[in-house]
């Protein structure tokens, strides 16, 4: 599979930073990070990565607002979305489904298997 | 006037007979001839008449007889009492007055009433008013000695009729008949029942010797004597020494001793006792009345003789009248007693009675003061949903005082809207259901504040079904059934501050969520990564530091997730997505879960399945079963196994199911250390590990087992476990079959 790059969308540093290094560690693909739902959907416009990472609770613009803003825009709404989050509630979760993303994963995440993960979320084959 | 041979005349018209005596039917009731009675205090009798005859007669001591003895004597009628036939006189024939005197006494009676030649009643002679009509002729006609005598006779009589007291009549006759007679002793003999006597009064002149309170042997006085006087004989004899006196040797001799010259008997006869409930015709002898002369010889007059036979008359009547008093002083003794003991009883009882209030009114004041001091809103409502008791909550919270909701019906003190809310639950405990809810309460000044709701149904205890047989009778049985609640008892808890408190938990653990698993997420990523070894090689104790920090942050992962997942199932934030699984294919993949860690640990894992349909959330169930597999393989020794098993279940031999349908058991067995029976209670309680050393050996979090008592619990199963220390563990669960086959 050709090496895929991602857009992490998280107001935390450390966790762009372990989830860059857990993807290109487990599957070799490439990551940029956003700390803001702003910069992120500037991002995303700008290179069309082939799956956003995005945390729900950011201060500002959150994940959903965010997510709505990639759903809005052309260039950007057909790109597979998969939100990160620490909710644990079950009507939040079948909230973010009705959303139409393309997955939820839970924090905290199995750090060796996230690739696999959202391969699996978005259908791709590792 | 006619002239008769003695010379007395007489009309009964005008001076004899009353001519209006009291006159009543045989019929009449006791309670209106008493009241006759009292209405005419001067008759001494009452007449009964029937077409102007006369039927019978009662005497007022008849009356009183009556009365005394028998407690329901207003019913009876007058015919009880009366004395039949009566003995009646004629008008149209001549009499004098002696001759009806004689009449009335021979008779033994003392009243004669007067018909016309048809029988009817014209008027009644009494023996009182011929007496006092016989002295006035004496007074007329008669020598002055006789005059005299006539009057003294009327004035002894009178004197007698004095006094109540037999002592007293007893005494004052010997006197007067010694006195009047002249008379040197004169005594009375009482004869006892067993035919013996003896002198109970006396009077004796000077020298003569008194003889009182002597026995007379029995030879003085045979029993065949006794018979004779009984039946009135009147014995006047003039010289005890004379042949015709009749007397026996013994007798004259005994006569001697006493020195009596001549003697006058007469007898004092009595009616029976009234009390033994003998008729008023049988009479017995009571004693003699006995003039002696001394000094010498005597001729008795008839004079003499009549005045003694009219005293010894007036004892007997004054000793039946005695023995009626006597006897009525019994009774009243009697009753006296019975009312002061019943009044004793009665002041007992009372006094009982005050201190029962007085403990009642205590312990009422005791649950007053309890009820309006504890934080709670307390109330009894009766059948009719009005508020028979409220406590004084209700004036501090609602701003009503208990007087002023007393009484009135819920509805009208909660107001419709909020009645229209709780109507289901009030209809429910008064069907005998007791009943909890939660609602919202508006508090005086308006805030409103979520309270807690418990309806306690008052059931009748008493109100046991009838066990009618009867198949008629099954309607009214089942009727008769259903508990007779008088009404429940509510008590409502504000629990504002709990409901507060648990909002605040759940926005606690929202943020301890996200805030803890950020910086959690990071470490433990960063840490998985670095035990990789592929960001560069470490020394041997960096290595170790790494592991140390890399295990401790997966169980404070585990730990932080548990608690969550407790909190979500306890809030009933989850809702388990049920339907039909197959139990076989659940144990398998709890099995292929477990799998490593199993190899990691040398334990066998053995599965021994029966395929059954069961109806439950197959994730959850999975994790009740990989958390009890871990267990197992956690506390086994390696080179050990666990069995699982499932097998059908009819739970009636459950510990705590509290359902009766069939479910599927599940077992998972091992052949570690096993349980002390004292923690089996508690193990499924949070944070009850064996020992907390345990929980950091084994890397448990303390929540596991009970978080699998809550998912069981969710779908109506139970969780058990079973244990001999050194022998292994079991742990059960069970679930409910799915509906196809249940």
């Amino acid at each position: 599979m050709p090496s895929k790059r991602v857009l992490i969308i998280d107001d935390e540093v450390s966790i762009q930073k372990v989830v860059t290094i857990s993807l290109k560690m487990e599957a070799d693909w490439s990551v940029m990070a956003a700390s803001s739902g702003k910069e992120g959907v500037q991002l995303a416009e700008s290179h069309r990565p082939d799956v956003i990472l995005l945390d729900v609770m950011m201060p500002g613009i959150d994940g959903i607002a965010t997510y709505e803003a990639l759903q809005e825009n052309p260039v950007t709404q057909s790109i597979p979305v998969v939100l990160l989050t620490a909710k644990t509630r079950t009507a939040e979760k079948q909230l973010f489904q009705k959303l139409g993303v393309a997955g939820v994963i839970t924090k905290p995440f199995p750090p060796l298997a996230l690739a696999s993960e959202i391969a699996k979320l978005v259908h791709w084959s590792l | 006037m006619q002239s008769t041979p003695d010379g007395c005349k007489f009309s009964f018209e005008k001076d004899l007979a009353n001519t209006q005596p009291l006159t009543a039917s045989s019929q009449t009731r006791l309670a209106k001839v008493m009241e006759l009675m009292a209405a005419n205090p001067e008759a001494s009798c009452i007449l009964a008449v029937y077409r102007q005859k006369v039927i019978g007669i009662a005497t007022r001591s008849d009356l009183m007889r009556v009365i005394a003895a028998q407690a329901d004597w207003p019913k009876l009628r007058l015919s009880k009492v009366i004395t039949r036939p009566v003995m009646t006189v004629s008008a149209t024939e001549p009499k004098t007055l002696t001759s009806l005197l004689q009449q009335l006494e021979q008779h033994r009676i003392s009243h004669l009433p007067v018909v016309d030649g048809q029988g009817n009643l014209l008027g009644l002679i009494e023996q009182n008013r011929l007496m006092q009509k016989l002295l006035h002729q004496h007074q007329q006609y008669r020598s002055p000695l006789q005059h005299q005598r006539t009057q003294q006779l009327a004035e002894i009589t009178l004197k007698i009729r004095q006094s109540l007291h037999l002592k007293d009549i007893l005494q004052t006759t010997v006197d007067e008949v010694k006195r009047l007679l002249d008379a040197d002793r004169v005594l009375i003999y009482q004869i006892f029942p067993d035919g013996t006597g003896k002198t109970t009064r006396e009077a004796v002149a000077s020298p003569y010797a008194s003889i009182l309170d002597i026995a007379f042997p029995e030879e003085v006085f045979p029993e065949d004597y006794q018979a004779l006087y009984a039946k009135g004989r009147v014995r006047p004899v003039a010289d005890v020494h004379q042949l015709e006196s009749g007397l026996s040797d013994c007798l004259v001799e005994f006569m001697d001793e006493l020195q009596v010259q001549s003697k006058l008997i007469v007898p004092i006869v009595q009616p029976m006792n009234p009390s033994v409930g003998e008729t008023s015709l049988s009479k017995q002898l009571w004693g003699l009345l006995i003039a002696h002369h001394c000094r010498n010889p005597r001729q008795w007059s008839d004079f003499e003789l009549d005045l003694m036979q009219h005293l010894a008359g007036q004892i007997s009547l004054a000793l039946s009248q005695g023995q009626l008093l006597e006897y009525l002083e019994d009774r009243v003794e009697l009753r006296t007693a019975e009312l002061t003991e019943s009044n004793l009883a009665l002041q007992r009882e009372i006094k009982e009675r005050q201190l029962v209030e007085a403990a009642l009114r205590q312990s009422e004041a005791q649950l007053r003061l309890i009820t309006n001091n504890l934080p709670v809103l307390i109330a009894y409502v009766d059948s009719n949903q009005c508020y028979q008791f409220n406590n004084q909550v209700y004036e501090h919270w609602l701003g009503e005082s208990p007087q002023t909701i007393s009484g009135k019906s819920m509805k009208r003190v909660m107001g419709k809207a909020h009645y229209e809310k709780v109507k289901d639950h009030i209809v429910a405990a008064l069907a005998g259901e007791a009943v909890s809810y939660e609602s919202e309460l508006t508090f005086q000044g308006g805030r409103s504040h979520s309270v807690s709701v418990t309806y306690i149904p008052h059931i009748e205890p008493h109100s046991r079904p009838h066990k009618e047989v009867s198949k008629k009778n099954n309607r009214n049985s089942k009727r008769k059934s259903k508990p007779q609640v008088k009404g429940f008892f509510a008590l409502t808890t504000d629990i504002s501050d709990r409901i507060a408190i648990e909002r605040m938990k759940d926005e606690f653990i929202a943020v301890v969520s996200h805030e803890l698993r950020t910086p959690l997420t990071s470490i433990h990523t960063s840490l998985k990564l670095l035990a990789t070894g592929r960001l560069g090689e470490l020394s041997d104790d960096g290595q170790q530091m790494l592991e140390v920090a890399d295990e401790n942050t997966d169980r404070l992962v585990r730990l932080v997730n548990n608690v969550l997942d407790l909190q979500r199932i306890d809030s009933g934030e989850v809702t388990m997505d049920t339907y039909a699984c197959d139990t076989a294919k659940l144990l398998d993949q709890a099995a292929e879960a477990m799998q490593t860690l199993a190899q990691q640990h040398k334990i066998d894992l053995q599965t021994q399945a029966v395929s059954l349909s069961v109806w439950v959330d197959p994730d959850y169930i999975i994790r009740v079963l990989t958390n009890l597999i871990g267990n197992a393989i956690k506390f086994s020794s390696s080179g050990h196994s666990v069995r699982l098993t499932v097998e059908p279940y009819l739970p009636h031999a459950a510990p705590s199911s509290k359902s009766n349908s069939k479910q599927a058991l599940f077992c998972v067995q091992d052949y570690g250390q096993g349980i002390p029976s004292h923690k089996l209670a508690v193990i499924f309680e949070r944070f009850k590990q064996l020992d907390s050393s345990d929980s950091r050996e084994k890397g448990g979090t303390g929540l596991g087992l009970t978080i699998c008592r809550k998912i069981v619990e969710q779908h109506g199963g139970s969780i058990w476990a079973e244990s001999h220390p050194g022998q292994g563990s079991r742990f059960y669960f069970t679930v409910p079959l799915s509906r196809a086959q249940a």
